[in-house]
């Protein structure tokens, strides 16, 4: 031991890995070890190939997987026309609501899928707000759209929640582009239009490319929106399918050959992607936004622009309101029925009668988790930042739960608890630590930056002025990443307070959280009951959407 | 006392350098590490506060062996060149950082911390954020935070380094006032010989990872034991050994000589028996920098440097040098 004081700064960062490891490598590795181990175990028990053989040869799974593939490429598609003259609006354009569209296509990323399908039903379903406006408009008897539970249902929700992505990652890639190679373009004599198509388009291909493969993704593993509007077997994913298999069939091992190939799609998608990002990031040096004082030239492209930023507004934000609006407000007028019933104020009937222990289960859920995941998170990213060894390998660790649904997650903690016997602490338990698989890459994605800004010479001082390495981690590092450790503590909280798809695939039905008890209540037809709790998952999204507003961009000098 | 001051032997190797440097430091006084970037300075002040490891070697400051001492324990402060202030205290609850780890009552550290604030001339800073201080400001408090850990041994790591030309003189000596006041033994690295030359008490010249002169100011400036050192602190003229004339043995290597050293005659004034003469040099600039004129001449092929109190009036001058100023080095590349 020449050097103690070196090889305790090692071994304190070293160390810091330890509890985000052991939560890595036994909450989420040995399930999904379990499960893909069960696409190898035969109807004898013994190792067969005959699972995976079955789900490749069954017309039935093959059908679910062509499904999967084409309404995401049509979803993407569809998301892209929708997005692409938003982004073309936003980018060249300074109006008054830019702003606005602009925070508020934000949206998808914090709200959770059950709270989409809930405002998708209110607002387009057969007596929803658009069918009743049309009625009362056009004096009509029946309702005049019958889109629910159709392919394209699934599609216009995709849609719905995945355009606003494209547009504001898009529309931000171009803001911050250089403009003077257009300027250019004009000036060697080029139009308007051919400027746009020849210079222009071809530089914002890698951010369209990018933001596609993500929507692709998303839209790939959809669960929610496919499990209520698709209708059953006849629009299935790979996803639901899992669900079905291993919950009502009863087919572990299909299952579990199911999400082997779900899992090989999902790593691919995701390698393209970070390729892509990696592309995006070379391809252009950020710039400075311009100050853009223009208007569209003519009247019409003046009409045009604001009835797109009126649709879009409209779009992103009337199923949202339709939610709150419905649940105090129906056919028989304004009512806080559903919250008394919400708070037991007065008797439930059925599954409205679980949904205050549904609000509080999610409440303590969701602060175990983000304390939880935030201090994996923070440790996580201090022991990839100060060591010098290994820091991409442990990275990429931390993001793993990343390249695997949130289903197959459930279903490797269903498949151990169905052999384990305990009662509904261990459910819930299991609850617990499935949310922390999922919220602990969102979390270290918010640390790790903020962590990067600190420089080392902060803790290097504080050595030479007497403090430990573990000291200085404290005093000095932890108090400057209270703002960050603030915001990823806000967005593990609503990760795990909408989170749906692993919870329903592992939770028996004695457990109750918020967006189980709004399924629940959207199966029986009770939607304003779901309404009121779906309330409380907007202003729950809302905060968040709020803290990421304003914990962005600090920076230490 | 054989043991007092700093007394280190230093060997480190990482990709691509390898670090084998001795010296030591007289207690109380100030030394500076000069040398070009790259050359281990950064790396030494590293290894002797302990936050790099040492391969092998020792570390021994007054008498006692630190080379298996943690960081914390060494008592050696270190300034950084970015200040590194804790943004999120205020300038009293940086200075009462180290202050804190050696548990000092709450009244006697206000005390303190006004006492340390009067010595880097910053009275009534304490309620300040480190994003209100100017840079020279900001590296006075990391003056005095390093000093309220009461060091045996102070590392300042090119503290001036990112400060405006005018605020890098001023603050110079106000660090070497500090240390006379204080007697904290120092080692000072800086790539700036101005820097080193006007403050130093000895100066340590590194190149590539070796220690190649130590000594005073005076020492290196007008004796340096390689054209490197030669070169490398102050302007100077290197020419083939050969042209020292006649008379003298043919000699390999090279002749060194400070521009300083150098006079100018517009005139023929005669041979300079002990001198060698330049003569027939052609002028090729002049720049006036206020108290003299640097001339850029050419003599036989070789660019020269000299000063003169005067600018001179024909395109061609006579160069003389004492042979007594001349150096002589037998190696060619510096």
């Amino acid at each position: 031991m020449r050097t103690k004081g070196t090889i305790e700064e090692g071994r304190f960062y070293q160390r810091m890995a330890l509890p985000a490891l052991v939560v890595i490598s036994l909450f989420f590795v040995l399930p999904l070890l379990f499960t893909l181990s069960s696409a190898f175990i035969g109807p004898g028990g013994g190792f067969s190939l005959s699972p995976i053989k079955a789900v490749f040869t069954d017309p039935y799974t093959l059908r679910v997987m062509r499904f999967t593939i084409t309404q995401a490429a049509l979803s993407t598609l569809a998301s892209l026309l929708v997005a692409l003259p938003g982004a073309y609006l936003l980018s060249s354009y300074s109006f008054r609501s830019k702003s606005l569209i602009l925070a508020l296509s934000a949206i998808p990323f914090v709200i959770p899928s059950i709270l989409v399908v809930l405002g998708f039903v209110i607002f387009f379903g057969n007596n929803g707000f658009l069918n009743q406006l049309l009625m009362a408009l056009f004096s009509l008897s029946e309702p005049p759209l019958k889109i629910l539970y159709s392919y394209k249902a699934i599609i216009l929700a995709h849609t719905f929640y995945n355009f606003p992505i494209i547009m504001n990652l898009v529309a931000t890639y171009a803001m911050h582009l250089d403009r003077r190679q257009e300027a250019a373009s004009y000036t060697l004599g080029a139009s308007k239009s051919e400027t746009f198509f020849r210079i222009t388009l071809p530089r914002l291909l890698p951010a369209i490319i990018s933001s596609a493969s993500l929507v692709f993704l998303f839209c790939f593993s959809s669960f929610a929106i496919i499990l209520v509007l698709g209708g059953g077997p006849r629009y299935s994913t790979m996803e639901v399918e899992i669900y079905r298999q291993a919950r009502m069939v009863g087919s572990a091992s299909a299952a579990a050959a199911l999400s082997l190939f779900s899992i090989l799609v999902t790593s691919l998608l995701l390698a393209a992607y970070s390729k892509s990002q990696q592309r995006l990031v070379q391809s252009e040096a950020y710039k400075e936004p311009l100050l853009l004082e223009r208007r569209p030239a003519h009247a019409l492209g003046r009409i045009l622009a604001l009835l797109y930023a009126l649709s879009a507004l409209l779009f992103i934000l009337a199923p949202i309101a339709s939610v709150i609006v419905r649940s105090v407000y129906s056919t028989s007028g304004f009512s806080l029925k559903w919250y008394r019933q919400l708070l037991n104020l007065e008797r439930a009937s059925s599954h409205m009668g679980s949904a205050l222990a549904a609000l509080t289960n999610s409440l303590a859920i969701a602060l175990t988790v983000s304390i939880l995941a935030v201090a994996l998170g923070t440790s996580l990213a201090a022991s990839i930042e100060r060591r010098k060894r290994g820091k991409g390998a442990l990275e990429m660790l931390g993001m793993l739960s990343m390249t695997v649904s949130s289903v197959i997650i459930g279903l490797g903690y269903f498949l151990i608890a169905s052999r384990l016997h305990g009662g509904a602490s261990l459910s819930y338990a299991l609850v617990v630590l499935a949310h922390l698989v999922i919220a602990l890459p969102f979390t270290l994605r918010v640390m790790l930056p903020e962590y990067r800004k600190i420089p080392l010479s902060y803790t290097n001082s504080a050595r030479t002025l007497g403090s430990t390495t573990g000291h200085a981690f404290f005093t000095i590092e932890l108090p400057l990443l209270r703002g960050a450790m603030v915001s990823s503590a806000i967005f593990a909280f609503a990760i795990s307070m909408g989170e749906f798809n692993a919870t329903l695939t592992l939770s028996s039905s004695t457990i109750v959280t918020l967006p189980i008890v709004m399924y629940r209540l959207i199966g029986s037809y009770n939607y304003q009951g779901a309404c009121a709790l779906g309330t409380i998952l907007i202003i729950v999204s809302a905060l968040v959407f709020i803290a990421t507003g304003t914990t962005k961009g600090k920076k230490h000098a | 006392m054989p043991n007092s001051g700093l007394v280190c032997s230093l060997g480190a190797s990482y990709e691509e350098f390898t670090l084998r440097a001795e010296f030591s430091v007289q207690e109380g006084k100030l030394a500076c590490i000069i040398g070009p970037s790259g050359c281990g300075k950064s790396t030494t002040l590293q290894l002797i506060s302990g936050l790099l490891p040492l391969a092998e070697g020792s570390i021994s400051l007054h008498g006692n062996d630190l080379s298996t001492v943690p960081v914390h324990h060494r008592q050696i402060a270190m300034v950084f060149q970015e200040y590194a202030l804790f943004p999120h205290m205020n300038v009293a609850e940086n200075i009462a950082y180290p202050m804190k780890l050696r548990h000092i009552k709450k009244a006697d550290r206000s005390r303190e911390i006004g006492e340390l604030l009067s010595l880097v001339a910053l009275e009534g800073y304490e309620k300040r954020k480190s994003d209100e201080l100017s840079g020279g400001e900001k590296q006075r408090v990391a003056l005095a935070r390093a000093l309220a850990s009461e060091p045996q041994l102070l590392l300042l790591d090119e503290p001036l380094s990112a400060l405006d030309a005018k605020l890098r003189k001023h603050l110079r000596e106000e660090i070497r006032r500090i240390h006379d006041e204080t007697g904290i033994t120092t080692l000072y690295v800086t790539h700036d010989q101005d820097e080193a030359l006007s403050i130093a008490d000895s100066i340590i010249v590194m190149n590539e990872g070796k220690v190649i002169q130590c000594g005073t100011a005076e020492e290196v400036y007008h004796t340096p034991n390689s054209l490197f050192v030669a070169t490398f602190i102050g302007e100077g003229n290197t020419l083939p050994a050969h042209l020292l004339g006649e008379g003298e043995e043919q000699r390999a290597g090279v002749i060194f000589f400070r521009p300083e050293q150098v006079s100018v005659h517009t005139a023929n004034s005669g041979e300079y028996l002990p001198h060698l003469n330049m003569e027939g040099a052609t002028v090729e600039s002049c720049e006036f920098q206020g108290g003299r004129y640097r001339l850029h001449a050419r003599w036989q092929g070789y660019p020269l440097i000299c000063y003169a109190n005067r600018r001179p009036q024909a395109k061609t001058i006579n160069l003389t040098v004492r042979k007594r100023d001349i150096l002589h080095f037998e190696e060619i590349n510096s």
